[in-house]
């Protein structure tokens, strides 16, 4: 319901988001570790380097300073054994010993005797390291210089060695770096071929000129150059990295001058990478190992937690929205599905509560509108007890809300019975108004007295006149010629009804129906005529009786209805309609009533043969003479002996003056009176009928008539003595007419 | 319906012709409003009366109501009709009838 097809499920998303974002932290720590790892690893090869150079350094400068030292001790013993020193002395000890210069310095720190003339009296103190010489008058025996520019003049470098002498002061002796270099290369030779920086690392000495003192690879005396190493000192300081190739190979290299020699450390960046990419090289396995057991914990904790509890409350929602609002939404796993479960359930609570009240309402104006319905139509049976020429039932059963079914007959003269029934597509409002439109036309003109077949084609004109909502009525109408029992009839749509003939059974009246009413402008519909002999019977119904539906989805069906209706054919008019719906309640049984269920049924029973005869006059006491005239007149054609008469006449003298003082009050209104003479017993029935204020006689109280003559009261006496001399009296109320009948055997 | 009247010093002699009902009641009823006073004998004769309804009794009931006051009424010759109106109505026991 949620989730489209073509839409992500949310795991779906998840996942993906996951992942690419585990491979971005996955690719930006590798990288950072590959730059991290490379910086240290290019740190530690300058460490080494830095570290072996230190060594080989310190390897020189001690082999050099102890040279030194030995030539300085070696002059310092020939100075003790001479009587004075002098600078020629210094010059031949400098020619003896190979030695550059010699200076003799006195106690007060100031030479006294220099191989350079230019050094005497110079003051040792004057030179930051001619100074360092000093600790050789405080105390120390010998002190030795590393290979540096001197004090006098920067751009000659010189190493320099002291001891003290016997007779005070000390000696300097001091050489460049070819002198002692000749002692001491085949030492450092020594020391740095074989030394390897790190495993494939190498250690080149070069003197002041570019050649190389010492290699592994055998080029001494030949410039560097042939290395791959160029060094302009200038551009690249002592002890700071540089790459280089060497012998073929990408290098770290680093170089320091010391003791006149430039020592020069080389090792293969291959070898600094190693570490480096076995180091990143082991962090890539153990991070893809951590950050898939990292995606596949998420990923199944977000399953569970979240899309399977979305899924669960989601079929919580297709259920509701199927209409099983008593669903309830249960998944209490986490504080915010607890939440979201309370509000579904409390929001399909309130839902629940305004259908039900909306329910309640609706019921109540379909109750309403059925009442209406139902009181629009003829209800109270016999409807004509005065004509005898037929009987007519009908009853309407409506489905649980108000249809569009409805019967309806009427006179519409004195000798014509319009009757129908009809069926409106639809149910509920919309067709129970459609009912009543079609009812009201169909019976306004039929009662302006068209025939049966205008009254449908006028009726399906005017039905359609804005029908917007394309409803129709199916309807099958007739009009009983009482007196001949001619029925002409029409059928919009309707199913046919069923007619008793003579031998007793039922048959269906099979006529080609017309259009539906309402269904289409400019329908003309037919008139069709049946002859009902005395005692057929007619049946009408809508398919409500006929589709009525058990519960294994049955029909009720024609031929069912054929068989009970010719198992009452003798029956009258409203046994034949209960028994009808008493077998459609049967064959239903508890399966749900979807239809209407509306028949009537009308019984010829062929022109009344009584001789009922009838005077209509004015209701005035003036006429009460007439009226009397006139019923004596058919009293004695019918030989009525003197004393009956004479009571009868008194009976219409009582309930014709009555009718005149008061049925209509002010005003004169008309009555009629009706005689009829019965054989066998003889009696005389005679009728009294107004339309004035409804008014029964009998229910009067009786005076009593024990009083004497002061007591009694004028009045109430005259319909006491008619219940007193007449044999039968009977008063009803109908159509708006007072009718009272009396019998009188004779 | 005929009425003769017959006066006769303080006597009156009233003989009813036809029928006495809703629509001659009031002449009758008339007829006696006129005559009835100082009366202290009223006689109806009923001989030749077919027969009454109520407005007739009513009539006869308000003179019985006046002459119980200044005289004594009578009614003769009742025919079997009347006199069974009479005994069904309990005016059998209200009038004196001869």
């Amino acid at each position: 319901m949620i989730m489209g097809n073509k839409k992500q499920n949310i795991s779906g998303a998840f996942r993906r988001w996951l992942l690419l974002l585990v491979i971005i932290a996955f690719l930006a720590t590798t990288a950072f570790l590959w730059i991290s790892q490379t910086k240290i690893s290019q740190n530690n090869a300058v460490n080494l380097l830095r570290l072996n150079i230190s060594d080989v350094r310190e390897d020189i400068v001690d082999a050099s300073d102890e040279n030194l030292l030995k030539l300085a001790h070696q002059i310092a013993n020939d100075l003790n054994q001479s009587e004075n020193i002098t600078s020629e002395l210094l010059a031949e000890l400098t020619e003896k010993y190979d030695v550059t210069e010699i200076n003799h310095i006195n106690t007060d720190g100031i030479i006294v005797a220099s191989t350079y003339p230019d050094f005497l009296n110079y003051d040792m103190r004057s030179g930051e390291q001619s100074a360092e010489f000093m600790v050789l008058l405080s105390g120390e025996t010998e002190h030795v210089q590393s290979y540096q520019p001197v004090s006098y003049d920067a751009s000659i470098s010189r190493k320099y060695g002291g001891v003290t002498l016997e007779n005070g002061g000390f000696v300097q002796v001091g050489y460049g770096a070819e002198r002692f270099q000749k002692d001491i290369d085949e030492f450092v030779v020594g020391v740095t071929r074989n030394r390897h920086v790190g495993e494939g690392g190498l250690i080149i000495i070069v003197d002041e000129n570019w050649s190389i003192v010492s290699d592994r690879y055998g080029n001494e005396g030949k410039n560097l150059d042939v290395t791959g190493i160029w060094i302009n000192p200038d551009e690249i300081a002592e002890n700071q990295s540089f790459v280089a190739e060497v012998y073929g190979e990408p290098c770290y290299c680093m170089h320091q001058l010391t003791e006149g020699y430039r020592i020069v450390a080389v090792m293969p960046k291959s070898e600094a990478a190693l570490s480096r990419n076995v180091s990143v090289g082991v962090t890539t396995v153990m991070q893809i190992i951590v950050f898939a057991a990292l995606f596949i914990m998420i990923f199944i904790l977000v399953k569970r937690l979240v899309v399977e509890n979305i899924y669960k409350v989601n079929d919580s929602l297709s259920a509701i929205t199927e209409g099983n609002l008593d669903t309830v939404v249960d998944v209490r796993s986490h504080i915010e599905f607890d939440e979201l479960s309370n509000d579904i359930n409390s929001t399909v609570d309130t839902l629940k509560k305004y259908i039900s009240e909306a329910e309640a309402r609706i019921d109540a104006e379909l109750a309403f509108a059925k009442a209406i319905q139902y009181s629009a139509l003829p209800s109270v049976f016999p409807p004509y007890p005065n004509r005898k020429e037929f009987d007519i039932s009908a009853t309407m059963h409506t489905a649980k809300e108000v249809g569009g079914d409805f019967y309806d007959f009427y006179f519409v003269d004195d000798d014509t019975l319009a009757f129908l029934v009809a069926d409106v597509s639809g149910k509920g409002i919309p067709a129970a108004m459609f009912m009543m439109q079609s009812k009201t036309l169909l019976k306004s003109y039929a009662e302006s007295g068209m025939s049966v077949e205008e009254v449908f084609t006028n009726a399906n004109e005017k039905l359609c006149e804005g029908n917007d909502a394309g409803m129709f009525v199916t309807s099958w109408m007739g009009l009983l010629n009482t007196k001949t029992g001619l029925v002409t009839f029409a059928n919009a749509g309707h199913n046919p009804p069923l007619v008793k003939h003579a031998d007793g059974s039922f048959t269906y009246l099979k006529t080609r129906p017309g259009f539906v009413l309402a269904g289409m402008e400019g329908i003309h519909y037919r008139k069709n005529e049946y002859q009902l002999e005395k005692g057929d019977v007619i049946y009408l119904y809508t398919d409500g009786v006929t589709e009525a539906m058990n519960v294994d989805n049955e029909l009720y069906g024609e031929n069912r209805l054929l068989d009970i209706l010719n198992k009452n054919a003798e029956s009258d008019t409203q046994t034949i309609c209960d028994s009808v719906k008493t077998d459609v309640d049967i064959f239903v049984d508890k399966a749900p009533q979807f239809d209407d269920i509306t028949m009537l049924c009308l019984k010829y029973n062929g022109e009344e043969t009584s001789s009922m005869k009838e005077l209509t006059v004015a209701a005035t006491v003036e006429n009460i003479q007439v009226v009397t005239d006139f019923i004596n007149e058919q009293l004695e054609a019918s030989a009525c002996p003197m004393k009956a008469q004479m009571q009868i006449d008194v009976a219409v003298d009582e309930i014709f003056g009555n009718i005149a003082h008061y049925a209509y009050g002010e005003k004169t209104g008309m009555a009629t009176v009706g005689i009829e003479v019965e054989d066998n017993p003889q009696a005389a029935v005679i009728t009294f009928t107004d339309s004035g204020v409804p008014y029964d006689p009998l229910t009067q109280p009786e005076p009593d008539i024990t009083l004497s003559a002061d007591e009694r009261e004028i009045g109430g006496l005259g319909i006491f003595m008619v219940k007193k001399t007449m044999d039968e009296i009977t008063y009803e109320y109908r159509d708006g007419r007072n009718i009272l009948r009396v019998k009188k055997y004779f | 319906m005929n009425i003769n009247k017959i006066t006769n010093g303080n006597e009156l002699a009233i003989a009813l012709e036809g029928r006495l009902d809703t629509a001659t009641a009031p002449r009758l009823e008339a007829e006696l409003n006129q005559s009835i006073g100082g009366v202290e004998k009223l006689v109806f004769d009923f001989a030749s009366l077919e027969y009454l309804s109520s407005a007739g009794l009513r009539v006869l009931l308000s003179a019985q109501k006046i002459m119980n006051k200044q005289g004594k009424m009578t009614v003769k010759n009742v025919n079997e009709t009347i006199m069974e109106i009479f005994e069904v109505t309990g005016f059998c026991d209200v009038l004196t009838i001869e």
